[in-house]
C-alpha cells in the first residue's frame, strides 16, 4: 500500500487490515447482538480475533448515513452511535465478567470521526449524555482490566476524539503523511476566533505544540503514544500495545495508562510541564489542612 | 471579600467564581487550593502575549457543608469564557483526585464512616469547554476529568451546579452529564454543541442562534428539568444552591446512583428509549417535548414563576 494514501472514510477497510483474516463478525459481542441494521450506522461494532485473541472492535464508518438523524453522517457520532458504542463496551464487560483481570478481552477503537451530532433534536434530547455514556463505559472497562487501544486512521476531532479515542489505554495514530487530523479545530479557525495572525501561530507551533493541528503535535504533548508510518504496520503495532498494556496492568501500573498516564507522558515529552507542578502544590496545600476536614470524633 | 451571609442572598447568575465557591459551602469553611497567590497561570496564553489570570479562571478548594467535606471547582466565565486549558484543567482533575484519595484515607481510618462524613465534589460550570489558545492541552485535560469521574464512582458523589451566564457547553457538557446529580437554576444552560456552532455548521434553518428564547428553551434549566437532564431546579441565589447541596450531602451512594443519567447498561437502555422517541417525534421545538410530557399549555411554562412551575410541571418519562 502507498504510504501516503489517506485512510479517511475507510474505517471498515481498516478493520480488515488489522484483524485476523475473515474473523470480524459485526453486531455480535458476547451474548449481545445488535439486530437493527439502521441503528447507529456511523459506528460499526463487533467481535474479531487479533493474533488469535478475541477482541471487540468499535470503528467509525465514514460512508454511512443515519436515516433517522440527518445531521449524522461521514463518521459523526450521533445519539444512537454514542449509546451503541457504549453498549458494545458494556457487552464486552459482561462477556468477560467472570474472567480474571489478565484475561479480559481487548477493545480496539478505529477512529475516524469529525464530530458529535450537531443538531437541534440532538440538543433537545441531550447529545452530551450519549457521548458521555460511551466515555464512562470505556473508562469502566479500562479500569476493569480490558486493554483498550485506539488507532487513529483519519479524523480525530475535538469532542468526538474525546468520545472515541481519548479514554483508551494507549493511542496510536497514522502519521501526518496520511492526512491524519487530530485537533479541536484547524489553526486557521483558531486564528480567526482568538484573533491572532496565522503566521504567528504557525511559528509558535514549532516550539509549542498546544495550538497546532496534527498527530505529531499530539505526540509531543503526550496525547498519542505512538505514530505509525505505514498502514500495514497498524496490526503489529496494535498487537504490541495490547501486550504492553496487559503487562502494565498485571504489574499494577495502571497509572501509566489512559488519560492519567498521558499526563505524565506530556511532562516527559516537555509538552505539558505546568500540569504536574500545579497538582503537586495542591497536594501539599491540601495535606496541610486535611485534618480540619476529617470527621471530628 | 463579601460576608458569607450577604452571599447567600445574592444572585448566582451575577456572582463570580470565587464568591460562588465560598457561598456554596458553609460559612468560613472554604480553603482555596492553588489560589491566585500561588500564581499558577497559563504559559500558553503568555506565549501568545495574552492577559493571564493567577487562578487561570478556575477556583479550586475544599470546604464543608454540615459534616461533609466538599471539594469545590468553580469556573469563571469572565476569563476567556471559562475555557479549560492546561493549568485550569489540572486544577479540576486534581481536585476530584484529591477527593477520591481523601475518601480512601477516611474510609481506612474510620470503618464506621457515615454517608454524611464522606467527601463530595461540587463543580460549578461556567464554560464553553476547551480553551482554543491551548486547545490540545485543554482536550487532554477533559479526558482526564472524565477518567476521574469514573474513578469517583461508588466512592465520591459528584454534583454539577449550573446557573451561570456562559452555561455549560462543549466538552464540559458531557462532563456535567457524567456527574451523579445536576442542580440548575432556570438561567443555567446545558448542552454539547452551542447554538452558534450548530447554525454555522448546519444552517439557520436547523438552529437560529439569534432566537434567544429558542436557545433558552432548548438548553435552559426548565427544559433540562422536564426531560430529566437536571435533577433539581432551584432559585437563582447562592443560598438556594447551598441549601440544595446541604440536602444532597447526607444522601447515600445508592441515592446518587439512582439520580444518574448515564454510567450503566440500564441507564443507557433508558436513554435509548428517549432517542427512539426523538426519532419518532422529530421535535422542531423543545415545547413539542414538553407537550408530549403532558403539559397542556407548554408556552405558559417559559415565563411561569419557579414555585408555580415546580408545582405543576409534568416531567418526561420514557
Amino acid at each position: 500500500m502507498d504510504a501516503t494514501e489517506s485512510m479517511m472514510g475507510r474505517g471498515r477497510e481498516a478493520i480488515d487490515m488489522i484483524v485476523d483474516p475473515e474473523s470480524f463478525t459485526e453486531n455480535a459481542i458476547g451474548a449481545k447482538t445488535f439486530d437493527d441494521p439502521d441503528f447507529g450506522p456511523c459506528a460499526a461494532v463487533g467481535t474479531a480475533t487479533l493474533d488469535g485473541q478475541t477482541v471487540t472492535i468499535i470503528a467509525s464508518d465514514g460512508q454511512a448515513f443515519n436515516e433517522r438523524f440527518p445531521v449524522v453522517y461521514a463518521g459523526i457520532i450521533g445519539m444512537e452511535e454514542g449509546y451503541k458504542m457504549a453498549q458494545a463496551v458494556y457487552a464486552s464487560l459482561e462477556a468477560d465478567a467472570d474472567k480474571p483481570k489478565e484475561e479480559k478481552r481487548p477493545l480496539v477503537l478505529i477512529v475516524d470521526t469529525p464530530g458529535n451530532g450537531p443538531g437541534k433534536v440532538e440538543e433537545i434530547f441531550g447529545m452530551n449524555k450519549a457521548t458521555g455514556a460511551y466515555q464512562l463505559a470505556l473508562a469502566e472497562a479500562r479500569l476493569a482490566g480490558h486493554p483498550i487501544i485506539a488507532m487513529v486512521i483519519g479524523r480525530a476531532i475535538s469532542g468526538a476524539f474525546l468520545c472515541h479515542g481519548l479514554q483508551a489505554d494507549n493511542i496510536l495514530s497514522l502519521d501526518a503523511s496520511f492526512g491524519t487530523m487530530i485537533h479541536v479545530m484547524p489553526l486557521t479557525s483558531v486564528s480567526r476566533i482568538i484573533r491572532k495572525d496565522l503566521e504567528v501561530l504557525e511559528e509558535l507551533s514549532k516550539s509549542n505544540p498546544v495550538f497546532a493541528a496534527g498527530p505529531q503535535f499530539f505526540y509531543a504533548l503526550g496525547g498519542v503514544e505512538e505514530l505509525v508510518d505505514q498502514t500495514d504496520k497498524m496490526r503489529a503495532a496494535i498487537i504490541d500495545h495490547i501486550a504492553t498494556v496487559r503487562a502494565a496492568k498485571a504489574a499494577g501500573q495502571d497509572d501509566t495508562l489512559g488519560p492519567w498516564g498521558r499526563g505524565a507522558l506530556g511532562a516527559e515529552r516537555d509538552g505539558r510541564v505546568v500540569r504536574p507542578k500545579v497538582m503537586d502544590l495542591m497536594n501539599q496545600e491540601f495535606a496541610a489542612v486535611a485534618g480540619q476536614y476529617a470527621p471530628q470524633r | 471579600m463579601p460576608k458569607w451571609n450577604d452571599l447567600q442572598g445574592r444572585s448566582f447568575l451575577e456572582s463570580n467564581a470565587r464568591d460562588r465557591a465560598v457561598g456554596l459551602v458553609d460559612e468560613g469553611t472554604f480553603t482555596e487550593l492553588a489560589g491566585p497567590f500561588d500564581r499558577f497561570y497559563s504559559p500558553h496564553l503568555e506565549t501568545l502575549g495574552e492577559a493571564v489570570e493567577f487562578d487561570d479562571g478556575i477556583v479550586t478548594g475544599v470546604g464543608r457543608v454540615g459534616v461533609t467535606p466538599v471539594f469545590v471547582i468553580s469556573q469563571e466565565g469572565k476569563f476567556i469564557g471559562g475555557s479549560v486549558g492546561e493549568v485550569g484543567g489540572a486544577k479540576m482533575v486534581n481536585a476530584i483526585r484529591l477527593a477520591i484519595e481523601f475518601h480512601d484515607t477516611l474510609a481506612a481510618a474510620h470503618p464506621d464512616l457515615t454517608d454524611a462524613e464522606k467527601p463530595i465534589v461540587v463543580i460549578s460550570f461556567e464554560t464553553g469547554g476547551v480553551r482554543l489558545h491551548e486547545s490540545n492541552a485543554g482536550l487532554l485535560a477533559h479526558a482526564e476529568v472524565m477518567d476521574q469521574l469514573q474513578k469517583a464512582r461508588g466512592k465520591v458523589p459528584v454534583i454539577a451546579v449550573i446557573g451561570s451566564k456562559v452555561g455549560c457547553f462543549g466538552g464540559m457538557g458531557f462532563v456535567a452529564a457524567a456527574t451523579d446529580c445536576i442542580v440548575m437554576s432556570e438561567f443555567g444552560r446545558l448542552g454539547l454543541t452551542g447554538p452558534e456552532v450548530i447554525e454555522q455548521e448546519m444552517g439557520k434553518e436547523e438552529f437560529d442562534s439569534g432566537d434567544r428564547a429558542l436557545v433558552f428553551r432548548t438548553t435552559g434549566g426548565k427544559h433540562k428539568y422536564i426531560v430529566g437532564d437536571c435533577n433539581y431546579l432551584v432559585a437563582d441565589t447562592l443560598g438556594a444552591f447551598h441549601d440544595q447541596i446541604a440536602e444532597l450531602a447526607t444522601k447515600s451512594l445508592a441515592d446518587f446512583e439512582a439520580m444518574r443519567r448515564i454510567g450503566s447498561p440500564e441507564k443507557v437502555a433508558q436513554q435509548l428509549r428517549g432517542v427512539a422517541l426523538a426519532a419518532e417525534m422529530q421535535p422542531k421545538d423543545a415545547r413539542d417535548v414538553w407537550a408530549h410530557a403532558g403539559n397542556a399549555d407548554p408556552v405558559a411554562l417559559t415565563d411561569m414563576p419557579l414555585p408555580d412551575f415546580l408545582a405543576q410541571v409534568k416531567r418526561l418519562s420514557v
